[in-house]
């Protein structure tokens, strides 16, 4: 069962405050779509409009092509896993999986088996007759989305499920909910702050920025075409390198932008730039290198501090013009702190945003 | 060297002054505790020392043991004792009942409900914290009457089932404001109603609070005087605590004995009953099963 979920020029107002100002979105049948963004930028908001516990203001909220605004959450065919996870604490894992389907007026004899096929899926079988407070964070992240599992819902939505769990653990659950859209095919709605799990998980990533949508795509697009500053500082880790410079020159096939001391030749004109325009360049610390081949050269720069995390090696530098600049160099590499070290780049890798944050 | 030594001379010091302390403080407590229990000890003994005996001895251990006051307590009024007992427990049970649920649902209402004027209403109720019982006494009274409601059980047992009591309210507000809202939440995507949140997901959790409830509904009526005296006036409808004030008589013929000996049993089921339901009190589990 997979459905598709259509945003329409969907706003949400508390009183006067516009949280949300008018969000279009489509998400595919069958895909992973994961809601990203610093917090307070209403993508948790957004997820319980879908859900239906929170009422959507103004435009539309479909599936497969319904208007749903004025249907109960219930009646949606959606469930949902809580950042609490939100258990009933009175409850076993039994009857807080059956509950749901007794609600929904099910008989005992066709629950046992939904429950049964949940627990088996994900192995919690052992702990049915447990109480809640008798299992560990993971196990009640289980419980949580078997809860959502046993409803056989059209669509599945997570308000941030891992961020209670300890990191091993996260990274643990990550690959099982992922293995697990993989195993049901459902449409799935992900809201998360941790642009690592958008990353990982998602089909679709949407950022979200002070309710406005900031770009919509596939994890590596985003990565690689980031439209405006706010989606290239917030995907990669660690964060992109931002220089402020200006245009030095302008041609049909050349741009030359000053920033950290040099003059920097992008081989490929600017829309709309104009000599002495002030724009910001913007270097992934992993396309930074410090040899020659490595492309073209930005600065020596002044390392502050060196982390060697043995598979990669963290530079925290200066440029000549104080500029911080970060730099990760692949594998184990001798560089004292204090020393300074020449930084060159691939101009295949290099981002110019114009004054109002958008590429260029 | 010198700094070890005073450590020692401390440590050798220290416990035994506490032990004094706390010898102190003990004996202080002790004696509080008995000036607080002599009333009830002096009652306790009045019941079962020979009638004469009552006023004329101050020691608190009767010169014989005579249970005889508990027989005539019993059965010295015009109406048997254990009429007035069963009246109680029915007034009590009935308000106990009739307090929890409808206290319940109120509170439910202020706390997770949304409607016009919620905080107005509420806001409204709290003030009838403050109005005195005697002050609405009176117009209660004429409603009562005009009911034809007087000297019966209901103007008693009725009020309490439409959630009267605001302090109950208040304290199940407070209680269900500190569940978390995402079992509400939960159980609504499960497509519960809010009937059914309310008794299958806030009942279950407000064991404690709903247990303090009863607790104290138990004993205010149990213990209530003045309400059956408005209410009730035939002999049959008494609670016991008016059984207890018909022992005194004016005109000098009182029966103390009786008096003690009835006062006794009166504190009987008031003591079983916070004896099972303080266990309730104990511990709430509300917010066990989320990670906070």
């Amino acid at each position: 069962m997979t459905t598709s979920v259509v945003l329409e020029k969907v706003e949400k107002r508390y009183g006067v405050f516009d949280v949300i100002h008018g969000i279009d979105l489509q998400t595919d049948p069958g895909e992973f779509a994961v809601f990203v963004g610093p917090s307070g930028c209403g993508k948790s908001t957004l997820l319980r409009m879908i859900a239906g516990l929170e009422e959507i203001s103004g435009g539309a909220l479909m599936m497969d092509g319904e208007r749903m605004n004025e249907v109960v959450s219930s009646e949606r065919g959606i469930a949902m896993v809580f950042q609490s996870y939100a258990l009933y604490p009175h409850m076993s894992v039994y009857k807080n999986l059956a509950f749901g389907l007794e609600t929904a007026g099910y008989k005992k004899a066709e629950i046992e088996p939904r429950v049964q096929q949940a627990a088996r899926v994900l192995q919690i079988e052992p702990l049915l007759q447990r109480k809640p407070k008798a299992l560990s964070g993971g196990q009640r992240q289980r419980v949580a989305i078997g809860r959502a599992i046993v409803r056989e819902p059209k669509l599945f939505l997570f308000d941030e499920p891992l961020s209670n769990l300890d990191a091993e653990l996260r990274v643990q659950m990550r690959v099982e909910i992922a293995r697990l859209h993989r195993q049901l095919g459902n449409t799935m709605i992900y809201v998360t702050h941790d642009q690592v799990e958008a990353m990982t998980m998602a089909d679709k990533i949407v950022v979200l920025n002070a309710g406005r949508i900031e770009q919509v795509g596939r994890p590596l697009d985003l990565y690689n075409h980031p439209v405006k500053r706010f989606v290239a500082g917030f995907i990669g880790s660690p964060k992109m390198n931002f220089l402020e410079g200006v245009i030095e020159s302008t041609s049909a096939d050349a741009t030359v932008i000053r920033a950290c001391g040099a003059s920097i030749k992008l081989p490929r004109a600017l829309r709309a730039v104009e000599s002495d325009m002030p724009v910001t360049l913007g270097l992934r610390p992993e396309h930074l290198n410090r040899e020659e081949t490595g492309g073209i050269k930005l600065a020596d720069l002044q390392v502050d501090l060196v982390e060697n995390l043995g598979d990669e090696t963290l530079l925290y530098a200066r440029s000549p013009d104080g500029q911080t600049i970060n730099m990760s160099l692949a594998g184990e590499q001798v560089i004292f702190n204090g020393s300074t070290v020449p930084a060159f780049f691939d101009i295949a890798h290099c981002h110019v945003f114009g004054p109002d944050g958008t590429a260029i | 060297m010198t700094s070890l030594a005073i450590f020692s001379k401390d440590d050798s010091i220290s416990p035994r002054r506490s032990r004094f302390v706390s010898l102190l403080f003990h004996t202080l407590l002790m004696v509080v505790s008995i000036i607080m229990l002599y009333p009830l000890l002096w009652m306790l003994s009045a019941s079962i020392r020979p009638e004469a005996e009552i006023f004329s001895s101050t020691s608190l251990l009767p010169s014989a043991i005579d249970l005889s006051s508990y027989w005539k307590g019993w059965t010295g009024l015009r109406v048997e004792f254990g009429q007035f007992f069963w009246n109680s427990l029915v007034i009590s049970v009935l308000s106990v009942a009739g307090n929890v649920i409808a206290c319940s649902l109120a509170a439910y209402a202020f706390a997770r409900l949304k409607f016009a004027g919620r905080n107005f209403w509420f806001a409204i109720m709290l003030g009838t914290l403050m109005i005195p019982y005697h002050v609405t006494l009176i117009p209660q009274y004429v409603l009562f009457l005009k009911l034809g409601w007087v000297d019966t059980i209901l103007p008693l047992v009725v009020p309490k089932f439409l959630a009267v009591d605001a302090f109950f309210i208040f304290l199940m507000v407070q209680f269900f404001r500190g569940i978390p809202r995402e079992l509400d939440e939960a159980a609504r995507m499960d497509g519960c109603s809010a009937w059914r949140i309310y008794w299958k997901i806030m009942l279950p959790l407000s064991t404690p609070v709903l247990a303090t409830a009863a607790i104290f509904s138990f004993l205010w009526t149990w213990d209530d005087f003045f309400g059956p005296l408005i209410y009730l006036n035939d002999m049959n409808n008494y609670t016991v605590q008016l059984g207890l004030r018909s022992f005194v008589d004016s005109s000098g013929s009182s029966q103390w004995g009786g008096l003690f000996a009835m006062s006794t049993l009166s504190l009987v089921p008031v003591f079983f009953f916070f004896l099972f339901f303080q266990r309730l009190l104990i511990e709430g589990i509300a917010t066990t099963g989320l990670k906070r």
